[in-house]
């Protein structure tokens, strides 16, 4: 039985601890604090540096890992289990039996011959980098201008919400005796367009964005920017989703919609293959400009709040450390979408489908952990990078690391595998396989866990932390790539009701889990859970819903 | 400990060094096992089991899709989607441009687009006779 502090699990204390504290409280947390010495790099050690080296008070040595009894501070070293001297000490003198690791300021149960854990010896160590470190906070609160957006895990709105679409989907629905989820439809390529077909079809499907549309939140008849013949591409998009939602079965041509697309993004308008992700931004970019300043009445915090803005914008935070004293400047980017550079160092998993047989085959695999591993770990910039530290009031070398603020309704994952090398005037297409899981939990990568480890995952509560965000996602599309750099082609594959359907320009097809696992992704889709819960989210599926359900967030269906 | 060679200065520094890099070894090694440890009796890493079966099922699907004994998505340009209908490869639909009015086939219709908006690297307007004939009076 442990307690809970979310995220953490408090391990229930050994009795020896629990001793401990029943008979000294505090007394011993507070001289270790006192001893500490904080790093710039976030470790906590016992100071060694104002006295003589430490040495064993049984043996002298000063070789191997050194402990510091609580109660009497006597030190001990610990080399092999066989000549582990703070074993002995707790031995000889009643009653001593929790000690703490010298070189990482970590408690030891001298009898369980364990590490054990204590929130309140976790206290003091934080209290003790709060007061060392410059400037008050410094990366440990939330950031002194940045206003916490209250954004709580299911105010999305209810134009973005289900049931009402729902409803109207079904009486459209009840017409075809269909049992395929709505919204099937295939997309004409129009000649080299499948990059704008892919992504339409990850849009379309996207449920925020598709129940903003089915909710009719942007009516292309109504629209005063089509009746004065402004260009609109909401409004195309709006035509769209009535099309591919209407239960027609014949492939749909986005001819209108390339048009507008093309008067828009003069730069982008050609005949030749084009980046999806490029597309997938510009596209967003639009939608932004025409309904982005529509709503004069925009929620305090300043978050933007047109339709794309709302489902697909983050907040990245990035630290900046100086490595001489430990003072850290962070700053805050919105983001619309996330670039991850493939990871390219070998995992354990390639053992797992390692067959002897085919030693030609790449086993080596990245995945997408890998990626936002290598995204969020701390970086060294370069000796030709240094900074200059407020506090030092030098140039220093500094580390740099980013992390998540706030994550949106619906995550894209970049994936770069398009290399353009300046200095070789080449560009080049990585095709190593990602692995990506289907339902995805970003919490390690937020901005509070990032900084917690940092600190040695130090059990605290940190200034305006958030403990309740949702940080699990499903996957609901993935856009891939196949083929060469200059001349490939772009795949859609669909989640819907759980089951897998390609979606290659006009030809939609069911496929198993494996074929999307084994495809060679580009752009992954991720949204929120509580829109998808384990891809069973359906419009087709019998909303029985009272009118005081209306402002419910939908917790799934059948 | 090994005893230092007493007449051998040389080996002096070098089991020195060679017990100063043990020493340091021994703590990064301890180093990781005590934060591994934290991690996991303060729950963090929750999510080992399902991310190790996730690798396992991408592993295998890899495995299978590499596999030329699977017949694979062969052609998909001859395939029955899930309604049942086929397509040409280039798409046959027809509609009228949007730009100039005329009757385009649907898998042609970018590359007309691109020219009849007068965008794009393909697309240069046309000299011809009575243009440079207005040229030169001009």
């Amino acid at each position: 039985m442990s307690a809970r502090n979310y995220p953490y699990i408090i391990p229930e204390p050994c009795k020896h601890l629990v001793d401990y504290k029943l008979k000294h409280g505090l007394k011993g947390y507070t001289l270790i604090r006192d001893l500490l010495k904080c790093s710039p790099h976030g470790r906590t050690m016992i100071d060694k540096s104002k006295s003589e080296m430490p040495r064993c008070s049984f043996c002298s040595g000063y070789y191997g890992r050194f402990f510091m009894c609580l109660i009497c501070s006597s030190v001990t070293c610990c080399i092999t289990p066989e000549s582990n001297h703070t074993l002995l000490h707790s031995e000889s003198v009643g009653g001593h039996q929790i000690a703490v690791d010298m070189e990482r300021a970590e408690l030891y149960c001298c009898v369980c011959c364990d590490q054990v854990y204590d929130p309140e010896f976790d206290k003091a160590v934080m209290g003790k980098h709060l007061m060392v470190l410059p400037r008050s906070g410094n990366g440990l609160v939330g950031g002194g201008q940045m206003r916490l957006s209250k954004r709580k895990r299911l105010d999305f709105g209810c134009d973005l919400d289900s049931k009402s679409v729902k409803r109207m989907v079904l009486r459209r629905k009840q017409r075809s005796k269909s049992s395929l989820p709505v919204g099937l439809r295939g997309l004409n390529n129009l000649g080299n367009t499948c990059f704008m077909n892919s992504v339409l079809q990850a849009l379309l499907h996207a449920p925020p964005l598709r129940n903003y549309f089915l909710n009719d939140m942007h009516n292309h008849e109504s629209c005063r920017n089509s009746s004065v013949g402004r260009l609109c591409l909401p409004c195309d998009m709006d035509v769209i989703f009535s099309a591919v939602f209407s239960g027609e079965k014949t492939p749909y041509s986005p001819a209108k919609f390339l048009y507008s697309w093309w008067q828009h993004s003069e730069n982008l308008a050609s005949y030749e293959q084009q980046d999806a992700h490029e597309f997938f931004i510009s596209m967003l970019d639009r939608i932004h400009e025409k309904l982005g300043k529509a709503n004069p009445a925009v929620k305090e915090n300043g978050d933007c709040q047109c339709i794309a803005h709302r489902v697909f914008s983050g907040l990245l935070r990035s630290d900046v450390t100086c490595t001489s004293c430990g003072f850290t400047s962070s700053t805050y980017d919105p983001c619309i979408d996330i670039s991850l550079d493939l990871n390219t160092s070998t995992s354990f998993a390639t053992d797992l489908a390692s067959k002897p047989s085919k030693p030609n085959e790449t086993l080596v695999a990245s995945s997408l952990a890998g990626c936002l591993d290598l995204f969020t770990r701390p970086e060294k910039m370069g000796s030709d990078q240094k900074l200059y530290c407020d506090n030092c009031h030098e140039k220093q070398d500094a580390l740099k690391q980013m992390s998540i603020k706030n994550l949106p309704l619906v995550l894209c994952l970049h994936i770069k595998r398009f290399e353009h090398s300046p200095i070789r005037k080449m560009s080049r297409k990585i095709d190593r396989h990602l692995q990506f899981p289907f339902s995805l939990d970003m919490r390690p990568y937020l901005s509070s866990s990032i900084v917690k480890k940092r600190f040695g995952n130090r059990i605290f509560s940190f200034e305006g932390e958030e403990s309740d965000v949702s940080t699990e996602f499903e996957v609901f599309a993935v856009v891939t790539h196949s083929g060469m750099l200059e001349s490939g082609h772009y795949v859609t594959y669909l989640r819907l009701r759980n089951q897998w359907y390609k979606c290659d320009d006009a030809w939609i097809t069911e496929v198993d889990d494996e074929v999307v696992r084994a495809a060679q992704c580009y752009l992954i889709f991720y949204v929120q859970k509580v829109f998808h819960p384990k891809g069973s989210e359906d419009l087709s599926c019998q909303p029985m819903s009272s009118p005081a359900d209306l402002f419910v967030p939908i917790a799934g269906c059948c | 400990m090994s005893m230092p060679k007493e007449n051998d200065m040389s080996s002096d520094f070098e089991q020195l060094s060679f017990d100063v890099f043990r020493d340091l070894l021994d703590s990064i090694i301890v180093d990781v096992a005590s934060e591994s440890h934290r991690i996991a009796r303060l729950g963090l890493d929750r999510n080992l089991d399902k991310e190790e079966e996730e690798l396992r099922l991408s592993a295998e699907a890899r495995a299978r899709a590499s596999d030329p004994s699977q017949s694979g998505e062969a052609n998909a340009k001859y395939v029955v989607d899930i309604f049942g209908q086929t397509h040409p490869p280039v798409a046959s639909e027809i509609f009228n441009c949007m730009n100039c009015g005329r009757s385009i086939m649907a898998g042609r219709f970018a590359p007309h687009l691109e020219k009849c908006m007068g965008k794009g690297r393909k697309a240069r307007p046309r000299t011809t006779r009575s243009t440079t004939a207005a040229q030169n009076r001009s």
